[in-house]
């Protein structure tokens, strides 16, 4: 049976429609320009895949969709995409969390994969890097528990539970297991944090011992940094705490061309959604038509094998690999001229002419 | 006391790699087989978070020997084509390797994931410190509830039509304790070990499945008029909670006269309750009324995990690779690990395929009357996947 065919029976019987649902946030800064390119890429692939668009923003509160309006989709779609939400320094209302915390919160979407990958053609001082860094996000640093106590002493609480370091701790090694990886790494300052970053030690400790067939290490942070910079290539999956995971997120996705190429996903144990691997609006380039898709074009592509499209998937990674490898469409981050609209053109012209 | 302070010695199995070599083991240290068999009791699991993410399961999945790693292939190809969002981590354990460690991994693996499905495991070596590694995954999951559910198919050709049974077993100690020892020369004793803790669990695992699948009678099976004590504990135990569920009828019958009902008038039960041995025998009876081998599959249970399987326990060594082995208990199993786990949608799709299938299509393999391949029965499924 044809690999075409295969993927309509396997679409008919998928969800009573024959169609797919999923969850879209353009986001802010370049995210709707992104999200475009990636709806193009879709319709020019004839991709069983139906959008439930919510305009949802945190700087921009009169024009948002309500919080639980995009929940209740998530929760019910199992699957989103969606562009990176602005989060501005100062708080007008006082309230502290985010409403990117509120969302991950809400859909308890607690491990936040980021696979950093070396992409064919794209310049950069590191060749072959291909590391998977997880990232605990709903605690840590990120519990917006912070208070005065007396004026000029600001205190911060972090909040490191077991039960929470355990899922973590059982996702990353379980993802290293379902991606035939060899080696998990443990990111920690559990030298000053003895107790916080102890609790989140001991727990992949634990979990290390029930996967005997791949190997654990722990790295302090700042070391891991180091390390990152002067040679990525000893790094398999890593594992880390809130904070921790955020700061290695984007060094690494540095190391690989910056936050244009490199993809993510957040996990809950229901929903998945999937994002860009570095969180940045790219606020200078709103509407200027530069920014680059191939990040979000790789976060559809993951969608796709997530719902078991493994075909269509792979038919799009595929012509990411085949433009970048030509390399006549580059936009600006990796030192071209093309804009986002010409780098989806070519990635369309490559879909539709194997 | 020695006996618990060796399962708080067994709970945490994975710490060091050199305790998984049984026969290894020092004489001083009690050996891997005895924790195993001698400590029929019941055994705390620490909880670990289950492999669920964005709503996909990890699955470990063990081939086996014989028919099973074709099975197994039958399984993923539906699997994957009504992308039943499942992930297999698959276990090769060699049945010629004299040490336990491939095994201690699949529990282990299984202990993680919290689902797993198996073929049935070759156990090769006769040494008597080498277990059998099919009860060693049910001791050391502490699996104590085995339901084999059997409903047959208008369109297999048997002696009795439309029975609907459930078998629960208990699944973990009884005869199967394996406590034998020659106390002189020429006697050998071996004992059946019947607790309270793990009869009541069983027995309430039963009444409470009756109540959850609607179902209106449970039957104790049990041979209490010889073993007055052991037997007796059981159905006791049974009567005893019986009481907790008035909307449930129960009765209890001896095993010879069970299977003599069994097969003249199989249609009188509906859930059947027993110990080990008991259920493994009236399994096979019952799956010999519906059609063979090839047809039922059977579900283990404990407090923290479940395992699947084809519902006779045989590798089927004979008919490997030759494409007439019948797919049907694999692919029945797979269904269940998909209700089990939730995804009711696929598992009906699947269900509807298979009943299709045989019932209304007849492509059988030649086991249960019909005269198509293996991978002909898989295609005629797929082929009505959604129909």
């Amino acid at each position: 049976m044809s690999l075409i065919t295969r993927n309509i029976i396997r679409t008919l019987v998928q969800s009573k429609g024959g169609r797919i649902k999923c969850t879209l946030i353009p986001g802010d800064g370049v995210g709707p320009e992104l999200v475009y390119s990636v709806q193009e890429v879709f319709k020019a692939a004839g991709i069983p895949v139906d959008f439930e668009s919510y305009f949802f923003s945190e700087v921009n509160p009169t024009l948002s969709a309500p919080l639980e309006d995009v929940v209740n989709s998530i929760a019910r779609n199992k699957i989103c995409i969606k562009g990176i939400l602005a989060t501005p320094d100062f708080s007008h209302t006082g309230e502290l969390q985010t409403l990117n915390m509120k969302l991950r919160n809400a859909l308890d979407l607690y491990a936040n994969v980021v696979h950093v990958k070396s992409l064919p053609n794209v310049n950069c001082r590191h060749k072959d890097v291909d590391c998977i860094i997880i990232r605990e996000q709903t605690e840590g640093e990120y519990s917006a528990l912070e208070h005065e106590s007396v004026p000029g002493v600001v205190e911060c609480l972090k909040i490191i539970t077991a039960v929470k370091s355990d899922r973590i701790a059982k996702f990353a090694f379980d993802y290293a297991v379902k991606m035939g990886r060899k080696k998990v790494t443990a990111v920690h300052k559990a030298n000053i944090m003895k107790l916080g970053d102890g609790t989140f030690l001991r727990s992949c400790e634990q979990m290390a011992a029930l996967y005997p067939r791949i190997e654990f290490e722990k790295m302090i942070v700042d070391n891991c940094t180091m390390q990152m910079v002067s040679n990525p290539n000893q790094f398999d999956v890593m594992v880390a705490p809130n904070l921790y995971g955020n700061i290695v997120d984007n060094l690494a996705s540095g190391l690989v061309g910056g936050a244009g190429v490199v993809a993510g996903a957040s996990y809950s144990p229901e929903c998945a959604v999937f994002e860009q691997g570095a969180r940045h609006i790219f606020s200078g380039a709103v509407g200027k038509n530069i920014a680059n898709p191939c990040a979000m074009l790789l976060c559809s592509a993951n969608l796709l094998a997530h719902v078991n499209l493994h075909s269509y998937s792979k038919m799009i990674k595929n012509a990411i690999n085949k433009v970048l490898l030509d390399g006549k469409v580059r936009t600006k981050d990796l030192g071209g001229q093309s804009t986002t609209k010409d780098f989806t053109n070519a990635i369309i012209f490559s879909l539709t002419h194997p | 006391m020695a006996v618990r302070l060796l399962t708080k010695l067994k709970l945490i199995p994975e710490l060091g790699g050199a305790a998984y070599s049984s026969s290894a083991a020092a004489p001083a240290t009690i050996s891997d087989f005895d924790a195993q068999h001698k400590t029929p009791v019941i055994r705390k699991q620490k909880h670990i978070p289950k492999a669920h993410y964005g709503g996909r399961h990890a699955v470990t999945m063990l081939p086996g020997g014989g028919i099973g790693p074709e099975c197994m292939g039958y399984v993923r190809e539906i699997f994957k084509y009504i992308g039943a969002p499942i992930d297999f981590e698959v276990v090769d354990i060699d049945p010629n390797v004299d040490n336990d460690e491939d095994v201690q991994y699949a529990i282990t693996t299984i202990k993680r994931n919290g689902v797993g499905i198996k073929g049935n495991i070759e156990t090769k070596s006769e040494a008597s410190y080498v277990t059998s590694r099919n009860v060693a995954l049910r001791n050391e999951l502490d699996m104590y509830a085995y339901v084999m559910h059997c409903k047959s198919y208008s369109g297999i050709q048997t002696r009795h039509k439309d029975i609907d049974l459930a078998i629960i077993r208990q699944n973990t100690e009884g005869e199967y304790a394996m406590l034998e020892h020659e106390s002189v020369h020429g006697v050998i004793e071996s004992m059946k070990v019947v607790t309270a803790s793990n009869s009541e669990r069983v027995c309430r695992f039963a009444f409470e499945y009756a109540k959850r699948t609607g179902r209106k009678k449970v039957t104790t099976v049990h041979k209490a008029n010889i073993m007055k004590l052991s037997d007796g504990l059981f159905l006791e135990t049974s009567r005893r909670l019986a009481k907790d569920y008035p909307d449930i009828e129960h009765n209890d019958m001896i095993i010879d006269n069970c299977c003599m009902q069994l097969v003249a008038k199989p249609h009188q039960f509906d859930v059947m309750l027993m110990t080990n041995l008991y259920g493994s025998i009236v399994s096979n009876v019952v799956c010999g009324l519906m059609g063979g081998a090839g047809i039922c599959s059977g579900r283990n249970y404990g407090e923290h995990y479940a395992v699947f399987e084809p519902g006779t326990r045989n590798t089927g060594t004979a008919i490997a690779g030759k494409n007439i082995a019948n797919p049907i208990a694999m692919i029945s199993a797979s269904t269940s690990l998909l209700k089990h786990l939730g995804h009711y949608f696929h598992a009906d799709l699947i269900r509807n395929a298979v009943t299709r299938t045989i019932n209304e299509d007849r492509i059988m393999t030649p086991d249960i009357g019909g005269t198509a391949s293996s991978s002909e029965v898989v295609k005629a499924i797929i082929n009505n996947l959604g129909r």
